[in-house]
């Protein structure tokens, strides 16, 4: 830029005032009196030009050292900040801390995972693949409150947070039924894995084609 | 900027009217001298004729509160204390406040408008930037008016939580219902169609007829037809409320509501199924100072002691 070599003299004057830099506050000390931001940002590229050795190794330490103590995911932020904070440093120490705000997207996951914790805490649910062999003691509000045992092949698993349901096989009195239940109900007084069957697939809708004899369960 | 400094200047010209501002331009010397002299006596003689403000207040039967603004968060399904289960709809009811107070002496009504969410100040035109700047409230993504009785008003800034509803009670939501774009007579207007086979020649989803012959001639206005569907405000009513959550501000309601996730629903008292007078907070739920929204459990229906299965052995 033609404007940078006019400015370098400039910059080349501002040099020394650059105060004695320390690793850990290499963006926030630098405190450029009353340079305006194209100025900063020439000095900045100026400075790096003449002490290619000093300034540089100086700033890869801080960024290792920042990379160090924070987590990976900062990293990416500490190089921008470092790169910019030349240029808000005045600003920074008066912006109040950023309060993390739920998103709209968030709060139905959010509440899910809550009721899933409390329903988990009344009943803990075991991990229920397609394929397992389930026993399941269900209490049935209207039927006088018995306790009805269902037992089958898991054929497929639906996640829904708290209505998350499994659809349980059998062979009843030569009928194939096919029933589902949401595992997080408090009606289900009981789940039990008897066994589990060796399938390649998530869904096993072809049990339907197949013999009923892959489907009874005694 | 420019509607403080209106204020100021024409509350200043009221009260020490300044004859270089008259004398400008004499063609509207004598409107503008008549104007001012008007606006000086009402300010003078007419004391404030309404103070309002948020106290706890008797119910009656013809009274009618506000509405709330939320945003339909989404739908899940819960079971009650007795195991039956519950469809429910999610509402946020985020951070609404009262941003005007419309009364008979100036806009004709008694109503009051309420605002919710947030907006930046880039993202707001002028007008509405100041209208919120002359009230003195905080930028809000939605406003609407709901109209009231006059026992009902609050003053601007009032903040309206989640528990100016209780749970059991019955509400009307009113919503944008989701676009469906330009849709065929039979999803629109629920016409059966024509016969799947039979000889029906190529009019299995059509209309029909459009009406008679030569007499009247002509379609009449109104002719269910093919067009554009949804996109519309609808409004589902006698919704059950069934459990609210003040640290969150979030109401779950029975069944379905219009709309699609993240856009805004009113929530209102329900017409036909009038609550009972002395349950409902009114004007509004105002908290006690020493209470902290944080700590409050959720709120759920009161589904009764009795088991509902057991009694209908």
């Amino acid at each position: 830029m033609a404007t940078s070599s006019h400015l370098l003299p400039q910059a080349l004057h501002m040099i020394p005032r650059i105060p004695n830099l320390s690793s850990k506050s290499l963006g926030v000390s630098w405190f450029l009196p009353r340079a305006s931001s194209v100025n900063s940002r020439i000095s900045v590229s100026r400075v790096s030009l003449n002490h290619p050795g000093a300034i540089e190794s100086r700033k890869r330490r801080v960024i290792i050292a920042k990379a160090e103590e924070s987590n990976e995911g900062e990293t990416e932020a500490d190089l921008e900040d470092v790169a910019e904070t030349v240029e808000d440093t005045g600003v920074e120490e008066a912006k109040t801390p950023w309060k993390p705000r739920t998103k709209l997207g968030d709060v139905m996951g959010i509440l899910n995972k809550k009721a899933i914790e409390v329903s988990e805490s009344v009943r803990p649910v075991p991990e229920i693949r397609t394929g397992d062999i389930v026993e399941i003691k269900l209490e049935v509000p209207e039927n006088r409150r018995r306790l009805s045992i269902y037992k089958g092949i898991v054929m497929s698993r639906q996640n829904a947070g708290i209505h998350t349901t499994i659809r349980i096989r059998r062979i009843i009195a030569g009928i194939g039924v096919e029933i589902v239940f949401p595992i997080y109900s408090p009606n289900i007084k009981e789940i039990k894995v008897v066994s589990h069957r060796k399938v390649r697939r998530a869904r096993l809708y072809y049990l339907r084609d197949k013999l009923p004899r892959l489907s009874t369960f005694k | 900027m420019a509607a403080v400094s209106r204020g100021l200047l024409s509350r200043i010209t009221q009260i020490f009217p300044i004859r270089s501002l008259t004398l400008s331009s004499s063609q509207s010397l004598p409107h503008s001298n008549f104007f001012l002299t008007q606006r000086f006596s009402s300010e003078i003689t007419g004391a404030p004729s309404r103070i309002i403000e948020a106290k706890p207040v008797e119910m009656s039967g013809i009274s009618k509160r506000t509405g709330i603004i939320a945003v339909k968060c989404g739908m899940t399904a819960l079971w009650d204390k007795w195991g039956a289960r519950v469809p429910v709809s999610i509402l946020w009811v985020d951070d609404n406040i009262v941003s005007q107070v419309k009364t008979v002496e100036k806009e004709g009504i008694f109503a009051l408008q309420i605002g919710c969410g947030h907006k930046k100040a880039k993202h707001l035109t002028m007008p509405e930037l100041g209208h919120f700047r002359g009230q003195g409230v905080d930028l809000k993504r939605k406003l609407r008016e709901f109209p009231v009785t006059e026992d009902a008003l609050l003053p601007v800034g009032t903040e309206l939580g989640v528990r100016h509803f209780v749970p059991g009670q019955f509400v009307d939501v009113t919503g944008i219902t989701r676009g469906k774009g330009f849709q065929g007579v039979m999803k629109r207007w629920k016409f059966k169609g024509g016969p799947a086979s039979h000889g029906c020649s190529k009019a299995h989803r059509k209309g029909g007829s459009t009406g008679q012959r030569d007499d009247p001639g002509k379609v009449f206005k109104g002719r269910k037809m093919p067009g554009r569907m949804g996109a519309e405000q609808r409004t589902v009513k006698n919704v059950w409320v069934y459990k609210i959550d003040p640290a969150r501000n979030l109401i779950w309601v029975r069944g379905q509501v219009p709309g699609a996730e993240g856009n805004f629903v009113f929530i209102k008292d329900a017409h036909y199924k009038k609550p009972d007078v002395s349950k409902l907070p009114f004007p509004t739920y105002l908290s006690p100072e020493d209470e902290d929204p944080s700590e409050l459990e959720p709120l759920v229906a009161d589904l009764g002691e009795v088991d509902p299965f057991m009694l209908a052995e």
